[in-house]
């Protein structure tokens, strides 16, 4: 099984990578609502999964492909696929505004316990995902083949699939379009200034309301993207999607440090990999066991995370 | 003669590359009430955070009753005789304040959970025992007519005294009062004086942080001053507020001519 | 505003002790008539009334009356309490179907093993901040849940089958669709725990929870051992739920690991946020409600859920703290104060 793992390790490792960013955009709409409002958004793992479906359907619909349909090349692909990245964060980011407004922003002015958020917030995802299972009659919907999936290079004896580079690379580069997003712009300094602290960023004129409606379409954005990626790589999706996906997303802001963007990124990218190594040798029925040992036995020694907290790194 | 109860010995406190107290050190004797005084952010609630064990020191060390604070838990130390109030009151709001005070007391109790599951008798006696002494607490606080009323729903100025009597509660040997007079009127702040002594006077030694001047140096019998997370003053109130240094430290030096 | 909480509360300040004790007396007496009513509008579309009672009704407020607590006393945000239900009935399904230890003797074993689970997961988790606790908790439900799906050993996917009856007492005997036995059974396991918890809420540990829900750090600095006291609130709510567990298995005769999903510990924190954290009449009323509607509301049949999450949601953005809130009343001050 080692020597096989050898033989494998590249083409895992890739593989790996490829859910791993998955795993960090998903983990960024939780890292940016948590460092705003310290709460938990548990309904972004539904953003994620409408962002799958934006997707399937405009692969389907808007493009007319299906199962039959001969994949897309040059231009006209790389045109389909912006559309779809496109259409996903914009469902994802609309429905991550609409979110806060409905169920919490009201709770969030009248200041009412710390659980009653929480459950607005598990309301709202059993909402969100029982409608989709309405709408999908309980199935999975696969999502037709847009792009040839050989690989387009083999390093080492390992195949390098083009969707796996694809959501690899624009991955990484949303994550950097935040970074610079959160430093340089003058909503991501706000977020930042409200993150560090409420009160002072208030009295100091941010427009709170403003600032929170910012940052969940920020993370609804990047959490939409990750359901492009996922549609594109997997091939299908379901409306239990987001529960399993949102989970391990959620386990990997953790690990990095909720609230703290970088945290976000390494959590999510060791994950992927871990995960993926792991259901090598394990099987992957025992994937969400390895993945919540991890996260115990990582708070258990770092009870902040690996990165600890705070969105911005740039703290005495 | 005096005994020292608190001990400072060489305290350096680091947040990553902020020095919040640098090399502090000082000594509170028996039944002294000894006032902390500092311009703001000069590191005087952290002094208050490293005594009762939210901080662990990055060097040096701090000494209660000769005994090492180094390492105890945050309950533990309590335990052991030291009680502070909140700058920003923290009061469990839906208790009521007896309740509050009781809940302090509890720290010294024998029976728990288990022995209130059954109902065993040294469960009730302690209960009787420790109410009465709550009472008499609020009482000897001047708000005992409040016991009944939930804390969150009482007056600003008798949520500011149940935080005295809640630490009082816990029987302590060294009381840190953490900007006690935050917010009273004139009034108010010398009713507030007249209970520090009368604490003081019944066998407690007081910590005392206050922004109010007056207050400060017409309780204290002695000030220690922190500028920068640095001792930069030691002495009788009288003495301190002619000190050079201290005066600079509150006026801002006038050498800003670049 | 009407408060029914505070209406009930000040007839039974009022009461003295021979009133109190027939206002119990007669409230237990209208629960147990309870399964009497059968036959009537309460009947659901489908499932009989009687046995709508005993599960989910009653299993549902054992557990709710054990993860309030959790949640509602302390303060705990416990997200995998289906995972000490599970391990109560596993307990029951497996001694049960491969020895010759009664339900009765099985009960202490499947409580204790709860408790055993409870201490394994609370000493670490409790270090961590609250945020952090659901989390985790959240993760060990599932950690059992697979774990019971992937072992052989213990039934995976197919579950356990064949796990017998409670023994037959006074004559009295259990039988599968004998629904008011179990229903006056359940019932006196939920006194027991109303017992329990009335009894630790009040004196010292129950301030000690009280102190930890409402400002944690504030009462570690006042002496309060914190994470002793929320080690006690995380073992003694997993007790309740490993008999809840050991009871449905007793009952249902059947378990699979599709009966421990994390739907269940969602609807049972429901119950509890939904009738009123920390009260437990409020959480017996939740699990009530929340055990039965969704039976009731069968025509709306593959909307259930749908309907459920939307009630959630307003439920927290019009009355966050549930049907019945805990006490916020202040006894009215002595007469020799008001003028």
């Amino acid at each position: 099984m080692l020597a096989n793992f050898q033989d494998q390790f590249l083409s895992l490792t890739f593989g790996g990578l490829s859910l791993g960013f998955i795993y960090v955009l998903i983990a960024l709409g939780y890292t940016m609502v948590y460092g705003v409002l310290r709460m938990i958004n548990f309904a972004n793992s539904e953003v994620f999964m409408y962002g799958t479906f934006a997707t399937v359907v405009i692969i389907r619909d808007l493009f007319g492909f299906t199962q039959q349909s001969e994949p897309a090349t040059g231009f006209r692909l790389f045109y389909i696929l912006l559309i779809c990245l496109a259409g996903s964060m914009f469902l994802s980011g609309v429905l991550s505004i609409f979110l806060e407004l409905v169920a919490y922003r009201r709770l969030r002015n009248r200041g009412s316990n710390k659980l009653a958020p929480l459950i607005s917030a598990i309301g709202m995802s059993i909402v969100l995902a029982e409608f989709m299972r309405i709408l999908t009659d309980s199935r999975y919907v696969g999502s037709p083949r847009v792009m040839e999936k050989s690989s387009i290079a083999t390093i080492f004896g390992a195949n390098l699939r083009l969707d796996n580079v694809i959501v690899i690379v624009c991955g990484l580069v949303l994550y950097l379009v935040l970074q610079q997003f959160v430093k340089k712009t003058r909503l991501g300094k706000a977020i930042r200034a409200v993150s560090m602290n409420e009160d002072s960023a208030k009295l100091m004129g941010v427009n709170l309301n403003f600032v929170v409606s910012g940052t969940f379409l920020v993370g609804g954005l990047m959490t939409g993207a990750a359901g492009f990626f996922y549609t594109l790589k997997y091939e299908n999706t379901s409306f239990s999607i987001g529960f399993e996906l949102g989970i391990a997303a959620f386990t990997a802001a953790i690990l990095g440090g909720i609230g703290n963007i970088k945290g976000a990124f390494y959590g999510g990218i060791s994950l992927g990999l871990v995960e993926t190594y792991a259901s090598f040798f394990l099987g992957t029925q025992w994937k969400a066991v390895t993945v919540f040992l991890i996260l115990v036995v990582v708070l258990y020694f770092r009870p902040n995370g690996v990165f600890g907290e705070a969105i911005t790194q740039t703290r005495a | 003669m005096s005994e020292s109860v608190l001990r400072l010995e060489n305290v350096t406190m680091q947040f990553g590359g902020l020095v919040a107290l640098n090399d502090v050190s000082f000594e509170i004797k028996k039944q002294e009430i000894l006032g902390l005084i500092g311009p703001n952010g000069a590191g005087k609630t952290t002094v208050f955070n490293v005594i009762t064990g939210v901080y662990q020191v990055t060097k040096g060390d701090i000494k209660f009753l000769g005994k090492s604070l180094k390492g105890q838990k945050r309950y533990k130390i309590t335990y052991g005789g030291i009680a502070r109030t909140f700058q920003n009151i923290r009061l469990w709001g839906e208790m009521t304040a007896l309740e509050n005070v009781i809940t302090a007391t509890d720290t010294h109790k024998k029976s728990g959970l288990l022995s209130g599951l059954f109902g065993l008798p040294i469960s009730r006696k302690e209960e009787k025992r420790d109410k009465a002494r709550a009472q008499e607490i609020l009482d000897f606080i001047g708000i005992g007519e409040y016991a009944d009323r939930l804390a969150k729903n009482l007056p600003y100025g008798v949520q500011r005294r149940l935080e005295i009597a809640r630490a009082l509660g816990t029987n302590p040997k060294l009381l840190l009062l953490d900007e006690p007079a935050a917010g009273f009127n004139p009034a108010e702040k010398v009713e507030l004086a007249k209970t520090i002594r009368k604490i003081r006077d019944a066998g407690y030694t007081v910590l005392l942080i206050e922004h109010d001047m007056s207050l400060v140096m017409g309780v204290s019998d002695r000030v220690v001053v922190i500028d920068f997370g640095q001792k930069i003053a030691d002495d009788l109130p009288a003495k301190v507020q002619n000190d050079k240094r201290v005066v600079e430290a509150y006026l801002g030096v006038p050498d800003d001519a670049s | 505003m009407f408060n029914l909480r505070d209406f009930g509360a000040s007839i039974w300040e009022r009461s003295d002790r021979k009133m109190r004790v027939l206002i119990a007396l007669s409230a237990i007496a209208v629960a147990a008539m309870l399964p009497f009513l059968g036959g009537t509008f309460l009947n659901t579309p489908v499932a009989d009334y009687g046995s709508v009672l005993v599960f989910p009704v009653a299993i549902f407020a054992i557990m709710a009356l054990g993860l309030n607590i959790v949640i509602g006393k302390s303060g705990l945000l416990d997200l995998g309490y289906v995972a000490f239900f599970a391990i109560g009935a596993y307990t029951m399904g497996l001694l049960g179907t491969k020895t010759s230890l009664n339900t009765w003797e099985i009960l202490p074993i499947g409580i204790a093993m709860a408790m055993f689970a409870g201490l394994i997961l609370g000493v670490p988790a409790l270090r961590l901040r609250g945020d952090y606790l659901a989390i985790i908790t959240l993760g060990f439900g599932e950690i059992v849940r697979i774990t019971a799906l992937n072992l052989n050993a213990i039934g995976g996917a197919n579950g356990i089958i064949g796990i017998p009856t409670p023994p037959t007492i006074f004559g009295l005997e259990y039988t599968f669709d004998n629904h008011r036995l179990y229903f006056w059974t359940f019932l006196i396991i939920i006194l027991l725990t109303i017992w329990m918890i009335r009894r630790l809420s009040v004196r010292r540990g129950g301030r000690a929870w009280e102190s930890i829900r409402q400002d944690e750090d504030a009462a570690e600095l006042m002496g309060v051992p914190t994470f002793k006291y929320k080690i006690w609130a995380f073992v003694l709510g997993a007790s309740v739920g490993g008999a809840a567990g050991v009871l449905y298995a007793s009952k249902t005769l059947f378990i699979s690991p599709d009966n421990f999903t994390l739907q269940v510990s969602i609807l049972i924190l429901a119950c509890v946020i939904f009738g009123g954290m920390g009260n437990i009449w409020g959480v017996i009323l939740g699990a009530v409600i929340l055990g039965y509607l969704p039976d009731r509301i069968r025509f709306l049949s593959d909307a259930r859920l749908l309907v459920f999450g939307i009630v959630l949601v307003l439920m927290m953005n019009l009355r966050p703290d549930g049907i019945l809130p805990r006490k916020k009343r202040e006894k009215a001050l002595p007469a020799k104060d008001s003028k």
